[in-house]
């Protein structure tokens, strides 16, 4: 069998097209999450840590042009968990 | 030794940019004072909780009824928090709300409803009047960040407060480190605020993502657990909280739709709130999660929040304003392919958070005195990880307040501060570098897993003795671990720091919550072998300091005392008597 990489949701999509290479997503991330090469117009920035992603949007707030959407991954959107797993385990 | 650190001199040292750092900063530099702010985020008009946006303001106004009035609100206050409460300090804070709110509206916060061009005012969690005003913040926060900046506050950004700096039981500074620029930074200061937040990451919720959750991830207990290797006391730290999120979502919001007449109902289409306070939709968050919780362990879920017999025009106001709070709850909405008006929404009990229990003014932290200041001199605290709070307007007013504590205690200052001791220094940087050193030691992620496992399992909405035990051996395992946790890069270094916050935060919890021998507000501390709430021995505080043995110490404080009076330290009205 072949090994399947379990890849990691990426929270954060940028649109190369668009995105002027600018840093603000990096300034104003505030879990240290994006990194935007400074004083380089070639780069794009880096979605480094996308496990540690609030999910709050403040990068597709700000960016000037409109390249980033917040894409939600399936566990979120459509949860199967069952709330009473989260309600401890009684041991008396 | 001092090779490669960098050294600031200041007046106020504040550890955290949020609403409580910025509004402590903000009358130390009215006084002239020199401030210094170490912020984990970058741009401190959006640092913190709220730098997303915000959408209720809790305070009183005197603006003529009786009930708008700080002596009404504070009669209510020993039934809102079931009689755990620090009267002396919330009698200051709700005073002080009307005075904070003007000082506010000074800095263009604009409170007022656009439409109208009044206050939108509406009664919800428990409270015993309209205080919340539901307002557009998605400012709020860049408004007093931007008045911080024109004041001339130094700020480190991405700056990661790890050690204070204390002698004699006085706070002199503290030891931070840069993780985008590796930049060691030792900061003496003749008053240090502690402003850094509540505990989060500390269990699993229904995404099971650590960082999806209700309230700020990056809020790691970072000051509470350096005032407590300080020597700081702490308090409330037994309570737990949870609130409701659109399942799979750990998002704020539910405020906003039950001030406006959002019903909860099981899966039999049951509008239950009301079997579990009279007040139906509009108890306490504390009681609104605890009914949540039961219908649940009775097999009544799913449950969803329905709004969908509102009218028109709420609807739409409650669409236009969805966003405020959390930016990105609309898309997730889109995505999911649901709409509130006309589906109900499935929702979850949240991940848990060391804050302040679903209570207000009771917040669970550093224990403070009336002037913000903890057990430790010139060492405050406020905000999220102070004993008292109450959402953002308890982290401006107690934030506030704290400031000008600092300003005080600097302007009867009249001797140097200490010296750094550069060997300890050393050492903490060592330490720190060493973790980038170990590529097979253990990540930090999986150290933070095995914690959220055992707080889920027996440290959370049902407790016994047993599985506190259990889970107190587990952190303590867990703790001989830390001098093997690994980082990949400097980013890394930071969450293994917040991982050790998190880890000791939660043993404190779990401590506290063994020795309080009952059952007190509901989920918040539920013991299933205490499992009623006994006044008659526990109207009591549970003040927590590190023993001699480093581990928590815990020792009871009457309720009818201020915790300070607790403190070893003189406080300076104390000080003032004694001359007097």
């Amino acid at each position: 069998m072949p090994a399947i990489e379990q890849r990691v949701h990426n929270p954060i999509k940028i649109d190369e097209a668009i995105c002027i290479r600018c840093n603000l997503c990096d300034w104003i991330c505030p879990g240290d999450v994006i990194y935007k090469e400074e004083d380089n117009k070639e780069t794009l920035p880096v979605i480094a840590y996308p496990q540690e992603c609030w999910y709050c949007g403040l990068c597709d707030s700000i960016c000037p042009v409109d390249a980033i959407t917040v894409v939600f991954p399936e566990q979120m959107l459509h949860n199967k968990t069952d709330v009473v797993s989260l309600l401890g385990k009684p041991v008396v | 030794m001092k090779q490669d650190w960098r050294t600031i001199d200041t007046d106020l040292l504040v550890i955290g940019g949020g609403v409580a750092g910025s509004m402590a900063a903000i009358p130390a530099l009215e006084a002239g004072l020199t401030v210094t702010i170490c912020e984990k985020g970058r741009v401190l008009d959006n640092c913190g909780s709220v730098g997303c946006g915000v959408d209720h303001y809790l305070t009183v106004m005197e603006s003529g009824p009786e009930w708008d009035t700080p002596e009404f609100l504070l009669k209510h206050v020993p039934d809102l928090t079931d009689g755990i409460v620090d009267m002396a300090v919330t009698t200051r804070v709700i005073h002080e709300m009307p005075r904070i709110l003007r000082k506010i509206e000074g800095m263009g916060v604009d409170f007022k409803d656009p439409k109208t061009g009044d206050y939108s005012r509406h009664r919800s969690f428990g409270l015993p009047g309209a205080y919340h005003i539901n307002f557009d913040g998605t400012d709020f926060k860049r408004r007093i960040g931007k008045h911080v900046r024109v004041g001339k506050a130094t700020v480190l950004t991405r700056t990661m407060a790890v050690q204070l700096l204390v002698k004699d039981n006085r706070a002199f500074g503290a030891l931070a480190f840069g993780f985008r620029d590796g930049m060691w930074t030792a900061i003496r200061a003749k008053a240090v605020a502690l402003t850094a937040g509540d505990v989060n990451r500390i269990s699993r919720n229904a995404s099971g993502l650590a960082f999806d959750s209700w309230h700020f991830p990056y809020n790691t207990g970072d000051a509470q657990a350096m005032g407590y290797r300080a020597g700081a006391a702490l308090a409330n730290m037994e309570f737990v909280e949870t609130t409701l999120t659109p399942k799979g979502f750990s998002a704020q919001g539910l405020n906003a739709l039950v001030s406006l007449g959002a019903y909860f109902i099981n899966k039999s289409g049951e509008r239950f709130m009301f079997k579990y306070d009279p007040k139906g939709e509009n108890a306490r968050r504390a009681v609104l999660a605890d009914a949540v919780v039961n219908e649940y362990l009775l097999g009544n879920g799913p449950i969803f929040v329905d709004c969908r017999h509102l009218p028109a025009d709420i609807l739409d106001h409650m669409e236009e304003t969805l966003q405020v709070d959390r930016y990105t709850l609309p898309a997730f909405y889109q995505q999911k392919g649901i709409s509130f008006r006309d589906d109900p929404i499935e929702i979850s009990i949240s991940e848990l958070s060391i804050r302040r229990s679903g209570v207000y003014f009771r917040g669970s932290g550093l224990a403070v005195d009336t002037n913000g200041e903890t057990s430790v001199e010139r060492l405050f605290a406020a905000g999220d990880c102070a004993t008292v709070s109450g959402g953002i307007a308890g982290a401006a007013v107690l934030g506030h307040i704290a400031g000008e504590g600092a300003v005080e205690r600097v302007a009867a200052d009249n001797g140097a501060l200490p010296a750094i001791d550069w060997e300890e220094a050393e050492r903490v940087r060592e330490e720190a570098r060493a973790s980038m050193a170990r590529p097979e030691g253990m990540p930090w992620l999986a150290f933070e897993d095995r914690i959220r496992e055992t707080v889920t399992d027996y440290v959370g909405v049902r407790r016994s003795e047993k599985g506190l035990r259990l889970a107190l051996d587990t952190l303590s395992a867990l703790a001989k671990r830390e001098g093997d946790l690994s980082a990949e890069n400097l980013h890394g270094v930071m969450r293994v720091h917040e991982a050790r916050n998190i880890r000791l935060n939660v043993e404190i919890m779990a401590t506290a919550a063994l020795a309080r021998q009952e059952t007190r507000t509901r989920s918040s501390h539920r013991r299933l072998d205490f499992p009623a709430p006994d006044n008659e021995n526990w109207r009591k505080f549970l003040l927590v300091e590190k023993g001699s043995d480093e581990r928590p110490s815990v020792r009871t404080v009457d309720t009818s005392e201020a915790l300070a009076s607790a403190f070893a330290r003189k406080s300076p009205d104390s000080a003032q008597r004694t001359v007097a």
